[in-house]
């Protein structure tokens, strides 16, 4: 079952979905725990078995589906999607065990199920055509979830977000077959494989238009700025529990993607359009972070401030050395838990005021201490206090883009502190001062199941915050082979010099594309 | 003077010309199969016009074709005409509107 | 000594959590006395590190474990203890036992009383954490906890809308600071590879003294923000809205002076750095002068002494910068002694007066609380440097530094400055403990604070007086890491001339202090008066009108602007463009479905249309093929 493991992990709950219809409603929420229990096992069972030491993938499987045009279905994961796909176990485990009193909850575990196939699915898939199936799949669930669970909005909040993500991913997969088409080329036959297109070296002016278009698709989905405008609805609009999944693990796509498809594929583009991401990188910081200042809604604050802490991950990308890359795979983690913590805590209070608007609120702290408390930790993880996961992820994120520029840096670094002034005010907001409402004032604090999700959140943050090594140093080994690859394929003389030569005398097999010509 | 090809393509174009006239103005659904008729006719001049410039019989067979599919095509259209006329009283194309979009 | 050194460092996080426990429960003494316990406890265990310093003279160095390691990066929690970080571990566990213990009494009828400790140990943990690392990111680790401790504490009675304003200031200011601290780090590392002291600094030596002046430069903007350092010294006496054992502890002993450590642990980057050292001087002459005239007029007990702190800061940046990095550290170490004792007393003197700050109310408390009227006394004494108290030693070497190193200017400053602050300190107190029996007037009937709280400041009480007197083994032992500068003045005659000169300029303002406040017409200030309409005062009371400054312009305007941000720039151009873009395809839909009318004849039309537009664009590219060559040639001839 090992060999498949992959397999499993993204099949069993789509078909234990199917099941799902056969369940009676009230056994529904048992049924979907005991699934997603089985799934994050064996995601553990997923860690326990991978090899830490070796770099490149591992539990690869390959099915041939339509050989002759080379689309086949190969998985595999490496130290950068594994935790990934963990963290997306996780997160529908305690998603659906945390689940509040909602209608229809059967249909909501089923779609859950179905979006889980998805996301385990985009991270393990090491092809391309898979990778698409599995990356426009996901909108489905998510589009049902926020159309059907929503707020008032809900529909033209959907619409937008599947829309706007559709548009963008449709000029990837133009990206891909052009890409596909290269390959063959210069090979002579057809292939999607990832893993295939690692090897190819393509002339810049290529690079130039394929990253192009692999960015548009990315960048919508990340969303970086200015294609983030779908986020704040979609999170507006959402329930709880989608925000969490869209915010913890969806959002990861965009990022993931960028450092499986963009940055090994387009090293010589990577490093042309370098500053230019990292300038849209810092204002998506910076400006997101004080748009997300003036919100009134609290979720809306922490909707932005997943926008803001996404310019950081991309920021670290596009470091291009193992620190920076490193730094950002821990934030997608990192920023996976907390904002994902923040959406669910933001759940909690709406759950028992059915409102999420500040001025609403006020001294929470001296009705619900246990709620401030884990709130405060999150906050404090927000912000990036030494000691809570964030602050790895940014400050790895942060020191690597500092080899490429002191200056944007700076810049960037200022998302600590505008990051600070956002949550603190809404912290102050809501849970200092005296309580000026009267329904604020039998509030219940935070009840057993949903202490359930959030205290294994918050050891998370504590535990990664203090000991990193563990997810950290899987990571480290298949970014430096990242790296490496960059290093040798870059042709540009300013390539060679931006990325860095993490190992020496690594050959790897140079087929240029212009030989096929 | 010797009647030649091009007398018989000039034909076929004024004829052509007519019909389309015809399809594009009438509103009779009636006048309209007369002038679609008329197109049919055009096209058909103009095969069996160049089937014998070319010694080449493929295009009068084709004509015949285009007789035989026409005359069916109107009894089917001639058919749902007179349901249409029974049912509504009118014919004018104006007032068949109802596959609006 | 391995586990000596762990048991002082994580004592107090032992504490912290163990009163975390009890943190929903109603208030519980035992949590009090088993936190000063644990306090203690590292207070003893550091005890015996320094005895270990003193006597083998070999630090302590362990590797816990690794915290961060990917590429070339490797941050490990490594703890020293050498002849720096033990100094300062006996101030933070010394003042934090006494606050500890002094807080069970001050704190006993607070309803956060368990949290009020959870919060007090969690601090003395970053603290211990900052001072013992031996690596700049464990100092950052150090020196980011206290900020969060201080933001809770300062916010501590969350519901006082004041109270979490400063907070959040103190927290938002810091963080301003620490960007520039993590860009230092950032610097550091991409330069010499590491961030380990040892090796940072054996590396910086091979170091342009460009990139060294900006390492220098970005780690005091770090050292600024935490030493609220003028332009970032607001957020200092607003802290002082938190309860009194936290000004003691955080913003007079311990946690304001980090930034100070820093620039001593740095000393090896700074003694290449001259320039940067002089600035760094310059402005702490510049801050002590500053923070000093503001303590002159002010009306609140708390914020006098928070400025007294900041003036005293910028004592300890004077000497830092000017090379003399042990006077520095010894500064900082009786000032430590002596304000934390002035601040615990202002406590006592709070809590009889029913929190009560302004020292115009009270008068004549000398009856009532005799201890504490001692205390405070001879705390200022020793604040305003007059032999043979601490401050007399520590300031008079700051002085004797500048002198010797020919900064007149800095010297001047700070000798006026010596003056200024024995006039604010002898103000209070004869304010607070001379004259009249104002407080009367308000119906308040002042008590002594409770007898233990008394016993547990007595230490402080001491060491404030005899601290001088540990100078030379202080010296001996400190300067194995520090460079070993006697700042003497050969000139015997010049030599006393400037201490009795200096003493008597001090005891003149005293006395004067003493003339104009401890008489009998001292009457409570309505406003009235030429001194509070003349413009000095105004400019004074104001602050020189920067937080006004800050509010009004930094503060604002960055609401203003994210508002701007949020509702003209996000929702009406950039979400607008994407409708805008949706709305085009929506309405071209919209505009073209006249096309299907329905009517047969139009579509005919249409399909007519339709033919012939396809026929001629077939017809054109047709003759465009047949006549590329001809036209490329044409079209080469206009140039394109």
């Amino acid at each position: 079952m090992i060999d498949h493991i992959l397999s499993v992990l993204i099949f069993f709950p789509a078909v234990a979905a199917v099941f799902g219809f056969i369940i009676h409603k009230d056994s529904m929420r048992a049924y979907g725990v005991a699934v997603s229990v089985i799934e994050f096992a064996l995601a553990l069972w997923l860690w326990f078995a991978f090899d830490s030491n070796v770099s490149g993938m591992q539990f690869m499987e390959l099915i041939p589906v339509v050989p002759s045009f080379g689309i086949n279905y190969i998985l595999g994961v490496d130290g950068i999607s594994l935790f990934i796909i963990i963290l997306a176990a996780f997160f529908t485990l305690i998603g659906i065990a945390s689940l509040t009193d909602t209608k229809n909850v059967k249909n909501m575990i089923i779609t859950l199920l179905f979006l889980q196939m998805t996301m385990v699915g985009v991270f393990a898939a090491l092809d391309a055509i898979i990778f698409y199936v599995f990356w426009e799949l996901s909108l489905v669930p998510m589009l049902y979830i926020i159309g059907a669970w929503g707020g008032p909005l809900r529909i033209y909040a959907s619409v937008k977000f599947f829309l706007y993500t559709f548009a963008g991913s449709l000029v990837m997969l133009v990206g891909m077959l052009f890409m596909a088409y290269f390959y063959y080329q210069a090979t002579g036959v057809w292939s999607f494989a990832i893993l295939d297109w690692y090897r190819l070296i393509l002339p810049e002016s290529f690079q130039l238009w394929l990253f192009a278009a692999f960015f548009i698709g990315f960048a919508i989905k990340v969303p970086m700025f200015p294609f983030h405008t779908w986020l704040p609805y979609a999170h507006g609009q959402a329930p709880t529990i989608g925000s969490v999944i869209l915010a913890a693990i969806l959002l990861k796509m965009g990022t993931y993607a960028f450092i499986r498809f963009s940055l090994p594929l387009f090293p010589d583009a990577s490093v042309f359009y370098m500053y230019p991401i990292a300038i849209l990188a810092i204002i998506m910081i910076i400006y997101t972070a004080m748009v997300a200042y003036a919100q009134e809604d609290v979720k809306q604050v922490v909707a932005y401030s997943s926008v803001s802490h996404m310019g950081v991950i991309i920021l670290g990308t596009f470091a291009l050395n193992v620190e920076g890359i490193s730094g950002s795979i821990f934030l997608m983690i990192a920023h996976g838990v907390v904002s994902g913590a923040l959406f669910l805590l933001v759940g909690v209070i709406y759950d028992r005021r059915h409102t999420k608007m500040m001025d609403q609120f006020g001294g929470l702290a001296h009705v619900m201490p246990r709620y401030a408390t884990i709130f405060g930790i999150m906050l404090m993880a927000s912000v990036g206090m030494p000691l809570t996961i964030n602050f790895v992820g940014e400050f790895l994120s942060l020191l690597g883009f500092y080899q490429q520029s002191h200056t944007l840096t700076l810049l960037a670094g200022v998302a600590i502190i505008v990051g600070a002034i956002y949550m603190l005010a809404a912290y102050k907001k809501m849970f200092f001062g005296e309580i000026t409402k009267d329904e604020n004032r039998n509030l219940k604090d935070v009840n057993k199941r949903e202490l359930l999700a959030l205290i294994p959140l918050s050891i998370i943050t504590i535990w990664l915050g203090v000991y990193p090594k563990p997810v950290l140093g899987p990571i480290n080994n298949s970014v430096e082979s990242i790296v490496q690859l960059m290093h040798d394929k870059a042709t540009s003389v300013e390539a060679k010099i931006r990325i860095p030569n993490v190992i020496e005398g690594i050959v790897i097999t140079r087929t240029p594309a212009g030989e096929a010509h | 003077m010797e009647i030649g090809l091009n007398h018989y393509l000039v034909l076929s174009t004024i004829l052509f010309a007519i019909g389309l006239v015809g399809v594009m103005r009438r509103k009779n659904l009636l006048l309209l199969f007369f002038a679609t008729e008329i197109l049919l006719n055009a096209v058909n001049i103009a095969f069996a016009a160049i089937s014998h410039y070319y010694g080449d019989l493929t295009g009068q067979m084709f004509a015949f074709f285009v007789i035989a599919i026409a005359a069916s095509e109107l009894a089917v259209g001639l058919g749902l005409l007179i349901v249409w006329f029974k049912r509504h009283g009118t014919i004018d194309l104006d007032t068949m509107t109802s596959m609006r979009g | 000594m391995e586990n000596l050194l762990y048991i002082a460092l994580f004592s107090p996080l032992v504490s912290s959590l163990f009163a975390a426990l009890f943190t929903a429960t109603p208030k519980k003494q035992f949590i009090g006395i088993i936190a000063s316990l644990l306090i203690f406890t590292s207070f003893v265990s550091s005890s015996f590190l320094l005895a270990e310093i003193l006597i083998t003279g070999t630090p302590v160095h362990v590797e816990m474990m690794t915290w961060m390691a990917t590429g070339n990066l490797y941050i490990p929690f490594g703890f020293v203890v050498d002849q720096v970080s033990v100094t300062m571990m006996m101030v933070v566990t010394l003042v934090s036992t006494i606050v500890h213990i002094y807080s069970i009494g001050y704190m006993d009828h607070d309803k956060g009383f368990n949290r009020f400790f959870s919060w007090l140990s969690a601090f003395v943990f970053s603290m211990m954490v900052l001072v013992m690392s031996d690596n700049y990111a464990g100092l950052f680790i150090g020196w980011e906890g206290v900020g969060l401790c201080s933001w809770g504490l300062i916010g501590f009675w969350f519901h006082k809308e004041v109270a979490t304003w400063a907070a959040n200031e103190a927290f938002i200011m810091n963080r301003i600071a620490d960007l520039g601290m993590l860009i230092g780090i950032f610097l550091v590392y991409w330069n010499t590879g590491t961030l380990q002291y040892d090796g940072a600094f054996a590396a910086f030596a091979t170091l342009d003294t460009a990139t060294l002046t900006w390492i220098g430069i970005f780690l005091f903007i770090g050292a600024m923000g935490k030493s609220a350092q003028f332009p970032l010294h607001t957020w200092l006496a607003d802290a002082m809205e938190g309860p009194t054992p936290v000004s003691a502890l955080i913003h007079a002993a311990t946690m304001v002076t980090a930034g100070v450590y820093l620039v001593v642990r740095s000393n090896e980057l700074y003694d290449l750095i001259p320039n940067v050292g002089l600035f760094i001087a310059s402005l702490g002459a510049f801050v002590a002068l500053f923070a000093a005239s503001m303590a002159l007029v002010n009306r609140d007990m708390k914020r006098i002494i928070a400025y007294s702190t900041l003036s005293q800061l910028g004592y300890m940046f004077a000497a830092a910068g000017l090379g003399a990095y042990w006077v520095a550290l010894f500064h900082l170490m009786a000032h430590a002694f002596f304000k934390a004792l002035l601040f615990l007393g202002a406590g006592n003197v709070m809590h009889a007066m029913h929190d009560e700050l302004d020292p115009f109310k009270m008068g004549g408390l000398k009856k009532k609380m005799t201890a504490t009227a001692v205390m405070m006394t001879l705390a200022s004494v020793a604040l305003a440097g007059i032999f043979p108290l601490a401050g007399f030693f520590s300031k008079d070497a700051i002085l004797e530094s500048a002198f010797v190193e020919h900064h007149f200017i800095i010297y001047s400053v700070l000798l006026f400055t010596a003056g200024l602050t024995a006039f604010y300190s002898f103000r209070l107190v004869a304010l607070i403990f001379h004259g009249e029996e104002r407080y009367k007037l308000f119906g308040i009937d002042p008590h002594e604070a409770y007898k233990f709280m008394l016993i547990a400041m007595s230490p402080l009480l001491l060491l404030a007086i005899i601290a001088g007197s540990l100078k030379m083994t202080y010296y001996e032992m400190v300067t194995a890491l520090l460079p070993a500068t006697e700042y003497h003045i050969h000139n015997h005659l010049v030599y006393w001339i400037m201490t009795i000169g200096t003493q008597l300029f001090v005891i003149l303002a005293i006395v004067y202090a003493y003339k104009k406040y401890a008489n009998s017409k001292v009457t409570v200030p309505d406003g009235t008066s030429a001194m509070e309409n003349s413009f000095g005062y105004k400019l004074l009371i104001n602050q020189y009108y920067i937080p006004y400054f800050y509010e009004e312009y930094i503060v604002k305007s960055y609401r203003e602007l994210s508002k701007i941000f949020w509702k003209q720039v996000d929702l009406k151009i950039v979400d607008a463009t994407v409708d805008g873009i949706a709305g085009v395809l929506y309405s071209t839909g919209e505009r073209t479905r006249d096309m299907q009318s329905g009517n047969l004849s139009t579509m005919l039309k249409w399909m007519v249309a339709g033919t012939i537009g396809l026929l001629s664009l077939a017809v054109v590219f047709g003759l465009a093929v047949r006549y590329s060559d001809a036209i490329l040639a044409i079209l080469s001839g206009l140039g394109v």
